[in-house]
């Protein structure tokens, strides 16, 4: 688990622990679980990814996963998403989920605004209000999606933009996100941020796979998957 | 309902841009029409077949290529029947659109006893193979082995005789029967057989691929809602 400043990364500008969801000397009452991960076992035949996993994030708080390649990030994200079983432990959530996948998520031959209507459609939102929610979150990205161009035409970082706010713009409790802004250029990594803590700040449960460390010190929690020791070579 | 409309609204709008494949869809069958055009019946049989494989191989693939996106659109509430059907029926209106080009072809160049009878077979035709398409596609994890799968049973069916008994447990069957019904003067009982033999298949297989889409896209027994509050426990 990262908690600690290291040399050359930014400092911790965290809340100390204990204060950071209370107000003057006076404590508030903790925000509710949102996600609760417990003991998270996975094998795919004789190789364990994931062993023993728990991670618990609040309403308004963004966890952030890291870990090396292999480590079974995105199993674990997709096991909170509850695509994929784990072989023990379980995971416990309140609210609905979004859930951004690494790659692919999209259909090729559709257009942005058929993607937010059909996602927007299954959140119970009429089409305009799909289409507008959508063009409003790709203006947060720094992006004018092109009413003609098809998924299969936008640039990876594009792309990536889309599945984002596919996977925000239900209004969902829990953002599970699996490296959400490969592609981005810097602007758009800033922006991305920002949308970020302004879900935070609306009660969000985020969980971010990365692999950006100067994003650390501005997440509540970090869940390291990195093996270690006698893992190192499973 | 909605949901259902807006996925079978997403499928055409999907089909609709792939233009090469539409156009080897309606060409299709006219290559299996035009090898077999001197014989009536054999032309009839095998348009119809042509039909079934161009639809069988859009349901393979357009089932398969949803498979990424389902599952978050599992998660953002649409029901895996609702995905089932929304992508079922858009794909039977491009099929049975195909079938109703190919009545009009035969009908205006054979010589046919019952036009009723094969406007019924092609529309049954269409009918079994978009299902089978999309089974096929449920049961094998990629779009190489469903084809290679899909040319292997459209191969048996082509050259199996129709006359042999086990050659009713292949899926298009029912168009030789009712094949025979449209061109020869024979009783009525080639159609029942063939519309029995089809209706099953159809339904059979609608229900094996609902049955599949739902295991796939199931809510997993490892998530569940939060009962009680516990201190936070980090690896």
């Amino acid at each position: 688990m990262w908690t600690s400043q290291q040399p050359g990364e930014p400092p911790d500008r965290r809340p100390p622990a204990g204060m950071s969801h209370g107000r003057g000397n006076v404590a508030a009452p903790s925000p509710p679980v949102r996600l609760r991960a417990s003991g998270i076992t996975k094998r795919f035949g004789r190789r364990e990814v994931l062993s023993g996993v728990n991670l618990e994030v609040h309403a308004g708080e963004v966890a952030a996963v890291v870990g090396a390649n292999g480590a079974g990030k995105s199993t674990f994200l997709k096991i909170c998403a509850g695509l994929i079983s784990p072989n023990s432990g379980q995971v416990e959530v309140q609210g609905s989920i979004g859930y951004c996948p690494q790659a692919g998520g999209t259909f090729d031959f559709l257009r942005p605004d058929e993607h937010f209507i059909l996602f927007g459609r299954g959140n119970g939102l009429k089409r305009d209000v799909a289409r507008s929610r959508g063009r409003e979150m790709a203006a947060g990205l720094g992006w004018s999606p092109d009413p003609k161009v098809q998924a299969r035409h936008l640039s990876g970082g594009t792309r990536q933009k889309l599945n984002v706010i596919l996977a925000v713009l239900g209004g969902h409790d829990i953002l599970l996100l699996d490296e959400p802004y490969q592609g981005f250029d810097r602007g758009t990594y800033t922006d991305f941020w920002e949308v970020i803590w302004r879900l935070r700040d609306t009660g969000r449960t985020i969980v971010v796979i990365t692999h950006m460390l100067n994003a650390m010190d501005r997440v509540d929690q970090v869940l390291d998957l990195t093996p270690t020791g006698s893992e190192r070579n499973r | 309902m909605t949901k259902v409309l807006t996925v079978a609204e997403m499928v055409l709008r999907d089909l609709a841009r792939r233009r090469t494949v539409l156009g080897m869809l309606f060409l299709l069958p006219l290559a299996f029409y035009a090898a077999r055009h001197d014989q009536t019946g054999q032309a009839i049989r095998f348009a119809s077949l042509g039909l079934g494989w161009g639809a069988s191989t859009a349901g393979l693939f357009s089932g398969n290529s949803a498979k990424t996106v389902e599952p978050r659109l599992r998660l953002v509430g649409y029901s895996s029947l609702a995905l089932l059907i929304g992508r079922l029926a858009s794909l039977l209106l491009v099929s049975w659109a195909i079938a109703g080009a190919y009545f009009l072809l035969i009908y205006f160049d054979q010589d046919i006893r019952r036009p009723g009878a094969l406007a019924l077979m092609l529309m049954l035709t269409a009918l079994i193979a978009v299902p089978l398409g999309m089974l096929i596609g449920a049961l094998v994890p990629r779009d190489l082995e469903g084809t290679l799968l899909l040319i292997g049973l459209v191969g048996v069916q082509m050259a199996v005789d129709p006359a042999k008994s086990s050659s009713k447990y292949l899926p298009f069957w029912s168009s030789r029967e009712i094949g025979t019904y449209v061109v020869d003067n024979v009783d009525s009982g080639y159609l029942t057989r063939g519309l029995q033999h089809g209706l099953g298949m159809a339904v059979g297989m609608i229900v094996l691929t609902g049955v599949l889409t739902v295991v796939r896209l199931r809510r997993r027994k490892h998530l569940q809602s939060i009962r009680q509050p516990v201190a936070a426990a980090m690896r």
